[in-house]
């Protein structure tokens, strides 16, 4: 509890230190909490998320960081690693092939890689995987664009 | 304190009183000096911040003055204008005689050898205290108490042999009686610091020298075997951190690492950690944190063991390191 508190509030230092280090991410703490915060990422470039803003909510663990933080997308995605509905992730570093060595900014920056390179081995979203896996690259871009402008964009007009 | 070193004067010169008639007006000049000085000081304290108290004092002396004028006592004034050249005086009838009906009050002429050594080395003391310690003193009286150390000094050289007190009951009883005198006006407490035959100041290595002292040169050697072990241990301290590039925080707790925990090596990826947090990864998944291997059984701890022996002495000097 105490150990995961120090660790949280050394990030929390580190990210307002650093702010702007990383143009394509947005740490944010919760004003009341410290054990919740949310995350602001950019699409990366030439992929279909392009252009689009995500957000991202962390859940941190008591255990932090022997746990590894609890994080799911708000903002819809389609994205085979990430389940759809709940904006759950499936990333291997979130689950057991976490170290305590990660902070929120590198979770954050593994997030941005993933959405540049979906595993569709383990889907979370099977339309997405199979489009993938079916060698559809034109049909799952289009369908993760459309998305990305439906939710991560902000409205015209 | 007082009566002791009034018993050490006593023994250790011998009190062969009758002997030194001729000294006794030697000896009351110095002590005139001393009045003297006393009225100078009151004068310029009374100038100063602690006014209250000092017209306190010269309302005490001017009643002694009122009480044990003599014609003696203008005898002495004469012989004290001889002896200071200035013979500025503005005020002589209040302190001095003041002084010297406390003495008046004693019988015999012979006191005044014993008087005038006691407040010669009281100068001396007083002196000595500016030069061991010359912070602290914002009464101001001291530089006064350092020139009557001075002059008296000075004036003892002339007139050797040097004084040698009366017999102990008398010199207690004088001593008590000034002490009783200025009990009543704090200013003047250094007054009554002990009598010591020697009337110059104590060096550090001196025998008689009080142990109550305080030792100046002690503090002045203190930093300097801290200075060196620091020497010692910083280079191989600084060049090791240059070397492995230890981090100063432990990246998983961010706590500080002490040098049980930089030079703690657990994992041959190179990754450190603190202990603490290696004994919580240890009863979890027990992998390295830099590369997910799992932890060895016996981890490499060559180097925090080959250190066993200057474990304590690094760990005292990285604490002192801290701000």
């Amino acid at each position: 509890m105490q150990t995961s508190r120090a660790r949280l509030f050394k990030e929390y230092k580190a990210v307002q230190r650093e702010k702007g280090a990383d143009p394509d991410i947005q740490l944010v703490c919760d004003d009341s909490n410290i054990f919740k915060w949310t995350a602001l990422i950019k699409g990366p470039s030439e992929t279909p998320f392009e252009g689009g803003v995500f957000q991202l909510v962390f859940a941190i663990p008591e255990q932090y960081p022997l746990q590894p933080p609890q994080v799911r997308f708000l903002t819809k995605i389609f994205h085979p690693n990430v389940h759809f509905k709940t904006g759950e992730i499936c990333l291997d570093i979130l689950k057991n092939a976490w170290s305590p060595a990660w902070t929120l900014q590198s979770v954050c920056r593994a997030i941005i890689a993933l959405m540049a390179h979906p595993e569709p081995d383990s889907p979370l979203n099977c339309d997405s995987g199979n489009l993938l896996r079916s060698g559809d690259i034109r049909g799952y871009q289009s369908m993760a664009r459309m998305y990305t402008r439906l939710a991560a964009m902000p409205k015209k007009g | 304190m007082v009566s002791d070193s009034i018993a050490n004067a006593s023994i250790t010169c011998a009190p062969n009183v009758r002997d030194l008639g001729k000294k006794k007006r030697a000896n009351r000049s110095a002590k005139l000096k001393q009045c003297k000085l006393d009225v100078r000081r009151e004068q310029w304290l009374s100038q100063g911040k602690k006014k209250e108290c000092l017209e306190e004092w010269t309302g005490d002396a001017i009643q002694w003055d009122s009480s044990k004028m003599t014609l003696e006592n203008m005898e002495l004034r004469k012989a004290m204008d001889r002896a200071e050249g200035n013979g500025h005086i503005s005020s002589p009838s209040n302190s001095p005689i003041s002084f010297n009906s406390i003495m008046g009050s004693n019988d015999s002429g012979t006191n005044c050898s014993g008087s005038s050594s006691s407040s010669s080395s009281a100068g001396c003391c007083s002196g000595n205290i500016t030069e061991e310690d010359d912070e602290g003193d914002d009464d101001g009286c001291l530089d006064d108490w350092e020139a009557m150390a001075d002059a008296l000094a000075a004036n003892d050289e002339n007139k050797k042999p040097p004084v040698c007190p009366p017999p102990t009951q008398d010199l207690a009883a004088n001593n008590m009686e000034v002490r009783v005198a200025t009990a009543q006006n704090p200013g003047l407490e250094s007054r009554v610091i002990p009598a010591v035959t020697n009337t110059r100041a104590w060096r550090p290595d001196d025998a008689s020298r009080p142990q109550s002292l305080p030792n100046l040169t002690k503090h002045h050697s203190f930093p300097n075997p801290l200075d060196r072990r620091f020497m010692n241990g910083g280079i191989p301290w600084t060049s090791r951190n240059r070397i492995f590039n230890t981090p100063t925080s432990c990246p998983i707790c961010c706590e500080d690492l002490d040098l049980t925990d930089s030079s703690f090596l657990p994992c041959l990826c190179g990754f450190r950690l603190c202990l603490f947090c290696h004994k919580r990864i240890l009863e979890e998944d027990g992998r390295c944190p830099g590369c997910r291997k799992p932890y060895e059984t016996n981890p490499v701890q060559g180097e925090a063991s080959s250190e066993g022996g200057n474990l304590t002495f690094h760990r005292s000097r990285s604490l002192m390191m801290r701000p």
